[in-house]
């Protein structure tokens, strides 16, 4: 056990970010499981890593942001296919969203095939860490988030639900990366399936930042990375939310 | 209820990093090193003077590092950070540093030892070469594979650690010309060893071992795989499969933090034997007992 890394200037941008991701994640979540499409956070967040290793393909480099707007622009574009595979084949969705996943995860690897540098550093351009998280990193996500959970709870809707998921996701892979997207949009919203509304959301969002303060002292503690730790300590603490949700909470007068 | 948890939790976690202790005169240099290599020869260079942290060890990839908080913990109490430099480490350590925001260990200052910067790099790629393939711009970075590269850094580094912590120059100077003694009369004895390898045929997975074969003077005659990470077309295996049906290799080199279907493939179909080096020093061992290891692991398997 390393005492000294106990320090919270490394910990807490990591930790805001979490909660930024959170923010977005744990409604969209609901709606996600809700409609039965797990997966379509990674198609997402493969489309965008697509739309840039095309762009630096073709252009040769792809870097801040014009990398950003491409990103962005390719998820939406991704995004709205999805939505019109929904409506056109309601019963497929899923498995379509499954073929849309290897599709662009095997495109990028045909593109980058003939790219002058082997595409090393392309191919981790939207993967973040959350550990290598700083304060100045984390306006942008900030604005954008408020501005999408805003959104989304004055428009839940269908025709919202794609762009809003789209603008979200490749925010919040380029801060913590694609295991913890999944896992903060997945396992809160999994906790917490008997709640509705209001409570859905406020518990959702407390089992979730628990996960996140928990993953991120146990990541210092015994010096594990940070990303992986995290997504043990959501799905544990979920599990236990879970748990006391149906034993306890559901037995309560509302 | 549960927000509470929470602040609870904050709050042990901001109790716990306050007694960092400030290193004084006395206590040893913080060490910072990127690859095992480079703790390795500062410790030579050093003795217990150093307290070195390695922030990757020999059987990880150094391009790629998953982020620990002790990482940026020791990047912030460095006082000296040695690192390959010429791109290997460019995929996690300029953020590391702006993580870190420790003056000391910045690029252009004294604190900030990049080994490239000593010495000539092979296959430094001119705008022709680059449309070639996968090379790194500032060359190829796995120089310390090479004892005479080695001991050019030991010179500048010793020289660095003398600059930093002027008090023990002496010392510095000491353990510089033990260490350069030693190495002078072991590059003879590992040189007297390896001289049946020479002109010897090699099969590589990836270009990561050329200052070796430049040393040994082996012959590299195919390589696995040219992009590291994009795995090889199927045009590209035929025509090493048929190259080494003509005229066989007398071993291929596979690196042991790599996977090795692709060497196993072509060892399988060929029966060429496959030699597994590890590309850096070990945790157990000295930079010496590296080296010899290599020969060593090269010998047993030569015909």
């Amino acid at each position: 056990m390393i005492i000294e890394t106990f320090d919270i200037s490394i910990l807490a941008p990591a930790f805001i970010a979490g909660l930024l991701v959170l923010l977005t994640h744990v409604p969209l979540g609901q709606e996600v499981l809700k409609r039965g499409i797990i997966f379509i956070d990674l198609a997402i967040a493969q489309i965008a890593g697509l739309g840039v290793i095309a762009a630096a393909s073709l252009t040769g480099e792809a870097h801040g942001w014009a990398a950003q707007t491409i990103a962005m622009f390719s998820a939406l574009i991704g995004a709205w296919l999805l939505s019109l595979m929904e409506k056109k084949w309601p019963q497929q969705q899923e498995a379509l969203i499954g073929v849309t996943f290897v599709l662009a995860a095997t495109a990028s690897i045909l593109l980058l095939a003939n790219h002058p540098q082997g595409g090393e550093s392309l191919k981790d351009l939207l993967v973040g860490q959350i550990l290598w998280v700083t304060w100045p990193q984390l306006v942008l996500p900030a604005l954008l988030s408020l501005v999408v959970f805003g959104v989304w709870l004055k428009f839940n809707s269908p025709t919202a639900f794609y762009p809003l998921f789209a603008v979200s996701v490749t925010v919040s892979v380029q801060l913590v990366g694609i295991y913890l997207v999944f896992a903060s949009l997945i396992i809160p919203a999994l906790a917490t399936i008997s709640l509705k509304g209001w409570k859905a959301l406020f518990v959702g969002f407390s089992f979730g930042a628990t996960g996140y303060a928990l993953g991120l002292l146990l990541s210092a503690m015994f010096d594990l990375p940070s990303g992986a730790v995290i997504v043990w300590s959501l799905a544990t603490t979920c599990l236990a939310g879970g748990h006391f949700i149906k034993t306890q909470l559901l037995k309560l007068p509302v | 209820m549960l927000s509470k948890k929470i602040s609870a939790l904050l709050c042990c976690l901001s109790l716990l990093s306050l007694p960092l202790v400030h290193a004084n005169a006395e206590n040893p240099l913080n060490v910072f090193a990127c690859e095992p290599e480079w703790a390795a020869l500062a410790t030579q260079l050093g003795g217990d003077r150093l307290s070195i942290y390695s922030a990757t060890n020999a059987k990880q990839d150094p391009h790629h590092i998953q982020a620990r908080p002790s990482l940026i913990a020791k990047a912030r109490q460095a006082e000296l950070l040695i690192c390959t430099g010429a791109e290997l480490e460019i995929g996690w350590l300029p953020i590391l540093l702006r993580k870190a925001g420790n003056g000391n260990i910045m690029p252009g200052q004294p604190g900030h030892f990049s080994a490239a910067d000593h010495v000539q790099l092979l296959e430094q790629a001119t705008i022709l070469d680059r449309s070639k393939g996968d090379m790194h711009a500032a060359g190829n970075p796995h120089f310390h594979l090479d004892p005479y590269r080695i001991k050019q850094i030991a010179l500048s580094l010793s020289q660095t650690l003398s600059n930093i912590d002027p008090a023990h120059r002496s010392h510095y100077q000491q353990q510089l010309a033990l260490f350069t003694q030693r190495l002078d009369s072991q590059i003879s004895i590992w040189e007297a060893r390896a001289k049946s390898l020479q002109g010897k045929l090699i099969v590589v997975h990836h270009d990561s071992w050329i200052y070796l074969e430049k040393w040994l003077k082996l012959d590299k005659v195919a390589t696995l795989e040219a992009k590291l990470g994009i795995p090889p077309s199927s045009a590209h295996l035929s025509q090493v499969l048929e190259k080494m049906r003509a005229t066989p290799a007398d071993f291929i080199i596979h690196t042991d933090y790599q996977n090795d279907r692709a060497a196993r493939w072509l060892s399988e179909k060929t029966n060429i034997p496959v030699i597994s080096l590890s590309s850096s020093v070990a945790n157990d061992e000295d930079i010496f007992q590296w080296f010899d290891r290599l020969i060593n692991a090269l010998l047993e398997t030569t015909p």
